[in-house]
């Protein structure tokens, strides 16, 4: 078993090998490539239903407001104190800082884990473009309760959609990722032309007069739609917090700050908290409140922005699924012994639209964003305790590099310990990673520190 | 050169994109005006901006 994870971590480390080495000074850059990076990735397809699902949990306008506000203050503090630090003192990025703390099977590990989580959160892509191009076969969207496919058509639109994007990813992935800068600030404006448009359809005069009464009783009016859980302001702030919890308190975008010069660059991830989250997710409520509150970005876009909208959903979809299936099969790869890059893709794409039909994806879309950060959470902890609370009370750092371990069986133990404590936590699951950062960080420092040189 | 017309051409298009929106929610023109003026502006912004991105990468090559 211990020769098989070797052999798997060492295909992998040939993976990844060509960011082995600390970024050196001359490769740093500049903030406002920081603030541009952030301010173009964090407006996406599922912005559209975000937004829209807090106004069907029944959120009220000042709660949205506040919690949104300090939520995503919290979320880019997590990256400037949390991430951005670490990031610019090694210049590694999350694979071999955590292969020096964990050992090499434990990043197979997190790297299959990985994968299947970006398949699902592809999936739910590939699902909230389906909703557009369904408009165009008169296809029904499944309805909010739903798990499984309602429809044929809605199968054969995901899959239809899915096969698409995959081929596509296969053909050219640089391609697309231009295609990608070219789109997302016209994405960003489609979500303000939509809301804009909708204003005088639910009552609001052209001075603004009437806003916030509109507002209170028209679109974050407190009444949750049949079903679904009424949000507060905590419910709120957290989901604002946690929605890139992998990224920022999970440490996944060392890989991005390792290129910063200084820790506070961490401050740009405002750029896409602000106007991205914040600002989208308003104008996605305002535009579903103007529809009859009903779940249907492809139909909220329609009715709001007309083709060029229902085009808005599809490409945001489209743009956002590419590089998501392109890191589910780099992820992959490690279990896929000398497979071509097309056959990687092929088969992350494979299980992604087989997961999109299922509108589940999409329709618990919120409680799977809060799942994603509760899984990888963890491993921020430890690599947090590693770096900044092992050396100050003395405890020997990176054991696993030195004693040469496969794996570091207390780190495995403190991250599946802690997910098995979050899932048992009697407290609603956006409030349970905090509880379970702490419990991650304090058991992995007392186990650390327990006996010397075991894994 | 080119590639400066093709970027001032591209903001306008963006620009314009926004334009629509505002003329709609002060009432100045109806809904159906506001979707075929939203749809040919962003037409025109991923035409001008994949050129202007296509000319950027070029002059950056050489």
């Amino acid at each position: 078993m211990a020769g098989r994870i070797a052999a798997l971590a060492s295909r992998l480390d040939q993976l990844y090998e060509f960011d082995r080495e600390p970024v050196s000074l001359e490769k740093l850059q500049s903030g406002g490539k920081f603030a541009g990076l952030f301010a173009g990735e964090h407006v996406a397809a599922t912005e559209f239903v975000i937004g829209a699902f807090f106004v069907l949990h029944g959120v009220t306008a000042k709660d949205l407001v506040l919690g949104l506000l300090l939520g995503n203050l919290l979320a880019v503090l997590s990256w400037t104190f949390l991430c951005a630090p670490i990031a610019v003192r090694t210049r590694l990025t999350l694979y071999w800082y955590l292969r020096k703390i964990a050992g090499p099977g434990l990043t197979v590990i997190y790297n299959i884990a990985n994968a299947i989580l970006y398949c699902v959160l592809a999936g739910a892509m590939i699902a909230v473009s389906a909703t557009a191009v369904g408009i165009a076969f008169k296809v029904k969207t499944p309805s909010l309760s739903a798990v499984f496919p309602s429809s044929w058509g809605w199968v054969l639109i995901t899959f239809a959609l899915g096969a698409a994007f995959t081929a596509l990813a296969i053909l050219g992935f640089e391609k697309l990722s231009r295609f990608a800068q070219v789109c997302s600030p016209w994405i960003f404006v489609v979500f303000i032309a939509g809301a804009l448009a909708m204003l005088p359809k639910l009552g609001v005069h052209a001075n603004f007069d009437n806003f916030w009464e509109v507002a209170t009783t028209k679109v974050w009016n407190g009444i949750a739609a049949a079903g679904q859980d009424k949000f507060s302001f905590w419910h709120i702030l957290f989901f604002a917090w946690f929605c890139n919890l992998a990224m920022h308190v999970g440490l996944s975008d060392l890989a991005l700050f390792r290129y910063a010069k200084k820790w506070t660059y961490g401050l740009y991830s405002a750029f896409g908290m602000y106007p991205g989250h914040m600002l989208a997710w308003i104008c996605s409520g305002i535009m579903v409140a103007a529809v009859g509150r009903e779940m249907n970005p492809g139909l909220m876009a329609f009715e709001a922005a007309g083709f060029a909208g229902v085009a808005g959903v599809l490409f945001a979809g489209w743009t956002t699924a590419n590089p998501t299936l392109y890191r589910a099969g780099l992820a992959l790869q490690v279990i896929t012994p000398n497979w071509p890059r097309w056959k990687i893709t092929l088969a992350a794409g494979t299980l992604t639209t087989i997961i999109s039909c299922f509108p589940i994806v999409f329709m618990k879309l919120l409680d799977y964003v809060a799942i994603y950060g509760l899984v990888l959470m963890p491993i921020g902890a430890i690599v947090f305790a590693e770096h900044w609370i092992l050396p100050l009370l003395g405890i020997e750092q990176y054991r696993a590099e030195k004693h040469n371990w496969t794996i570091n069986w207390r780190a495995l133990a403190v991250w599946f310990g802690t997910l098995l404590i979050c899932f048992f936590l009697p407290i609603h699951l956006y409030f349970r990673w905090l509880p379970g950062y702490l419990i991650a960080l304090v058991a992995y420092v007392f186990l650390q520190g327990l006996k010397k040189n075991k894994p | 050169m080119q590639r400066i017309l093709f970027e001032v051409l591209a903001i306008i298009s963006l620009v314009l994109c926004l334009v629509f929106p505002i003329l709609r929610f002060l009432g100045k023109i109806e809904a159906d005006r506001f979707k075929s003026g939203f749809l040919f502006a962003s037409i025109a912004w991923f035409i001008f901006a994949t050129l202007w991105a296509t000319r950027t990468k070029k002059s950056s090559k050489t």
